[in-house]
């Protein structure tokens, strides 16, 4: 799973933070670091959670790139990039 | 477009035995999603009312188009200077911001975390060491709250009286009390800046007296700006929330069980107390004629965005006026919203968590005392006069 994180909207809050220090970092002002996040498998619930308790919705699930990550992997399973 | 609505005046604002504030402006909902209420100040002017939590989200971001300088304090002394940073607007906020946010970012409480838990636990131990039952605003809530914020301010306990009636008559007194209470306050906070330019300790005016912004120190009107929200800030909202959330603990056995059994549930819960039982209404000025959902705001005009309103939107939150505790996905709004979101907001979080840890470990089973009545209000900072509780 990953995390689009809109940097420009957060505002502060800390909430992905309380839920899941591991995954969301922040800066000495308390805001979240920009970068786009890769979350480990094992630090998904946490990290939903986080994202979804974001009041300004700066927080992004990308479901999209999970679905590319399955694709690319059964390929490569298949042997290739064979569609 | 008009209603008669007012968060000072309706039915249920005044001070109200067995009152229930939230559920009473919860109503709003019934309405259109905007209407001018005449009357919804303390000094009894006219506001637009934002009802749904998505417009709020709109007005609270768009700080081109509503200005959050209002000046509330200093109006009340007929004087014209902005709380910094609340009633500044961006860029300017933005620079007063990043210096004072270290100082209260999430990182920084989770320092002062030990000593916030000692406070509670001394108060706890003192109470439950004297009697089986007690009030808990003034046992409690209140010596609690404002001292770890006067600890803040590097402040010494033995005012602490003082300080919560300056408060009292600022936020709750009327006319003459409430301007006297805004002048022993700007003077305490001007003698204090001064006294720290003198003799600087490591304390928070010392900080400010000593800060610098685009590389020059703050005017005194800045540092004034500063140290009167910060201490105003402080003064009841905190003790509030435990009061309100107690009150409710109180109430609902069963969700104290819950809580006793599983103290992990604490921080989550506090979230959910917090969405239901929100405080504070933000206003914000109008800069420029704008139509908002088919209202024609105009400039000058003030806008209410109520966080109690927002915090029970139906499109919001599923059951809004149902509290449930493991409620998750809770983007309640009781901080605000945007550049303006509450600066105190990390440290007024881990107060309210470690007062119900400390409170629900430390005290049994504890129910509201029989002959005696809370006393709810509304207004400006929604709250709780007195809350006896009884654990015999
Ligand atoms: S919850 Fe949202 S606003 Fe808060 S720190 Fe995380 S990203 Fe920023």
């Amino acid at each position: 799973m990953r995390i689009i994180v809109h940097r420009d909207k957060c505002q502060g809050h800390a909430r992905c933070w309380a839920h899941a220090p591991d995954v969301f970092k922040l800066d000495d002002e308390g805001y979240i670091l920009p970068g786009d996040i890769e979350v480990a498998e094992r630090d998904e619930l946490l990290a939903t959670r986080g994202a979804r308790s974001c009041p300004e919705r700066a927080l992004e699930i990308d479901r999209a790139f999970d679905a590319l990550l399955d694709r690319f992997l059964f390929n490569q399973a298949c042997g290739g990039f064979n569609t | 477009m008009v209603r008669d609505f007012s968060l000072f005046t309706s039915p249920g604002m005044g001070p109200t035995p067995d009152g229930d504030p939230h559920a009473a402006v919860a109503c709003a909902h019934d309405a259109l999603p905007i209407f001018y209420s005449p009357n919804n100040t303390r000094d009894g002017r006219g506001t637009w009312v934002i009802t749904r939590a998505k417009d709020q989200r709109r007005v609270l971001h768009d700080t081109a188009t509503f200005s959050s300088h209002r000046s509330i304090f200093a109006s009340a002394l007929g004087e014209n200077w902005p709380m910094i940073p609340l009633e500044l607007d961006p860029p300017a906020h933005g620079v007063f911001r990043s210096l004072l946010n270290p100082l209260l970012s999430p990182k920084r409480v989770m320092v002062l975390e030990p000593a916030i838990r000692e406070r509670a636990i001394v108060l706890i131990d003192g109470i439950s060491a004297a009697s089986t039952s007690c009030d808990v605003m003034k046992d409690f809530a209140f010596p609690f709250a404002v001292s770890i914020f006067l600890h803040f301010l590097g402040l010494p306990d033995e005012r602490l009286d003082t300080f919560v009636g300056w408060g009292k008559d600022l936020l709750h007194g009327e006319g003459v009390k409430r301007t006297a209470a805004a002048r022993t306050i700007v003077a305490f906070i001007d003698d204090l800046a001064a006294e720290r330019r003198k003799e600087p300790t490591d304390d928070f005016m010392t900080f400010v007296v000593e800060a610098k912004v685009d590389g020059r120190p703050l005017t005194d009107e800045e540092v004034r700006g500063i140290g009167v929200l910060v201490f105003v800030a402080g003064l009841d909202t905190v003790a509030t929330a435990i009061g309100f959330d107690l009150a409710y603990l109180a109430r609902n056995p069963k969700d104290q069980q819950l809580l006793r059994r599983e103290p992990d549930r604490i921080g989550l819960a506090a979230e959910e107390l917090l969405r239901a039982y929100s405080t504070v209404q933000m206003i914000r000025v109008a800069k420029k004629d704008i139509d908002f959902e088919g209202a024609p705001i105009r400039k000058g005009d003030y806008i209410s965005c109520a966080t109690m309103i927002a915090n029970r939107d139906p499109a919001e939150f599923e059951n809004p006026n149902t509290i449930d505790l493991a409620r998750e996905d809770n983007r309640h709004t009781a901080f605000a919203y945007g550049p303006h979101r509450c600066l105190g907001s990390h440290l007024a979080r881990r107060e309210i968590v470690i007062a119900l840890e400390e409170w629900l470990s430390r005290i049994p089973d504890f129910r509201i005392k029989e002959d005696t009545v809370p006393i709810t209000y509304g207004g400006h900072v929604f709250g709780i006069e007195n809350l006896i509780l009884d654990w015999s």
